[in-house]
């Protein structure tokens, strides 16, 4: 309990004070002592509880700041690059017994496939001047037949000229090798994934 | 002021597109330049994992058979060689069937059919009377006051299809027009001749036993339109066909 505590502190300043001052004056332990027997009374026993709430709150306060401010500051660090797994080469694939051994290739070999290039070259450029041909025939087309149509009715040229909004996203399934199998009951599995996810 | 009423009729008409469901064959220099690809991928790539497994296996088989190991007899475990899961995945591989690139339909050239020519575009055409006359044309269908012309051409598809066709009309603008002249017995002030919108779709369900088919109709490939259209409205058509 709190006399026990204040007792020894009491009697300590009274002896303090006793081979201090040389007067005949009734010692006492200073101002916070009216009477040696009512000292519970007169000192202030609730003085811990109200100094921790301060120094608490301002303590509180003080950590929470710290914290923000270490949270702005690593917000405002630049985000960490997420690296792409396809650019880096993982190192078992560097070892020198995976390099394969094949033999040299020969004078016409290399002749044949310069000259397969530059035939291909040449295909791929007439591929794409008829398919940049066909599409100017069918733009020209359109113009054509949109020139006729304003001449017949403007209400009709406007709505052909209207956007149509139902047509894009458009999606198709590409043409495969071979056409799908009628009744063709594909065997049962399960895939995991297993890609690694990266968040800034 | 009102506008004078025109002396030329409109018709839509509706090119329906069945779109390819196989991949066209390579040309030859398409074929060899593939082939060339897969020769120089195979020279800059490296050994993977099976293929090692494979090569340390040979090596231990060779090994064997020179110094006569008696190893297998000793450890009695049978080991599976890299060499014998590519001989069974070959097998599983051999069993399969793919269905045939070349159909029946192509065999017996049923031009009716949808099957036929499963690697280019199919067009639907259909016997119409013009005049006094059948002709095979794109469905087509007299434009009336009050919608637009790709509804013409809609309704064009619908008279001869039936309703549940689905189709996907590429926008609101005509690829292309034919106009012609009526001829002189039946020209008059009011009524010179025609023109005809085209419009372009593309076939969505590729079930069509729900529709009501009621002309002659075929579906036909690009090349073979010559064989049924005449010079001058092929002209027209073959500018906004793409192959």
């Amino acid at each position: 309990t709190s006399s026990r505590s204040v007792c020894p502190h009491a009697l300590c300043s009274f002896f303090f004070f006793s081979s201090w001052l040389p007067q005949a004056v009734p010692l006492r332990g200073g101002h916070w002592q009216s009477s040696l027997l009512a000292f519970r009374a007169s000192i202030p026993v609730r003085a811990q509880p109200k100094k921790k709430k301060k120094v608490d709150v301002r303590r509180e306060q003080a950590q929470k700041d710290r914290m923000k401010k270490k949270i702005k500051k690593l917000e405002k660090a630049a985000p960490e690059m997420i690296p792409i797994e396809d650019f880096i080469t993982p190192l078992k694939y560097s070892d020198s017994n995976r390099v394969r051994s094949l033999p040299p290739l020969s004078f016409e070999e290399t002749e044949r496939r310069v000259l397969l290039m530059k035939k291909w070259c040449l295909f791929k450029h007439k591929q794409d001047k008829a398919e940049k041909k066909a599409i100017q025939t069918l733009v020209e087309a359109q113009q054509e037949a949109l020139k006729e149509l304003r001449l017949e009715s403007e209400e009709l040229y406007q709505a052909a000229i209207r956007r149509d909004e139902g047509l894009f996203p458009f999606e198709r399934d590409g043409p495969n090798y071979t056409p799908p199998l009628p009744g063709y009951d594909p065997p049962e599995g399960k895939s995991v994934d297993i890609t690694k996810v990266y968040t800034q | 002021t009102a506008a004078a009423p025109r002396p030329w009729r409109l018709f839509g008409a509706m090119c329906l597109l069945r779109l390819p469901r196989i991949t066209q064959p390579l040309e030859k220099e398409e074929e060899e330049m593939a082939a060339l690809m897969e020769q120089i991928e195979l020279e800059k790539s490296c050994y993977s994992d099976h293929e090692i497994r494979k090569l340390g296996e040979e090596e231990q088989l060779k090994r064997r058979k020179e110094s006569m190991y008696d190893d297998d007899e000793v450890r009695g475990k049978t080991v599976i060689m890299a060499q014998d899961l590519e001989d069974k995945w070959e097998q599983k591989f051999l069993r399969f069937e793919a269905a045939p690139r070349i159909t029946d339909a192509d065999k017996s050239n049923n031009r009716k059919s949808l099957n036929r020519k499963l690697d280019s575009n199919l067009m639907l055409l259909v016997k119409q009377k013009i005049g006094n006359k059948e002709l095979w044309l794109l469905p087509q269908v007299e434009w009336q006051p009050g919608e637009t012309l790709r509804s013409t051409a809609e309704r064009a598809m619908a008279t001869f299809l039936g309703d549940h066709v689905q189709a996907k009309t590429l926008g609101n603008a005509p690829y292309g027009i034919y106009k012609y002249k009526f001829p002189r017995a039946i020209r008059t002030e009011d009524n010179v001749g025609a023109k005809v919108f085209f419009f372009k779709a593309f076939l969505q369900s590729s079930d069509l036993s729900q529709a009501e088919l009621k002309e002659d109709h075929l579906w036909v490939t690009k090349d073979e339109l010559g064989d049924y259209l005449k010079p001058e409205y092929l002209k027209k058509i073959n500018r906004f066909l793409l192959d």
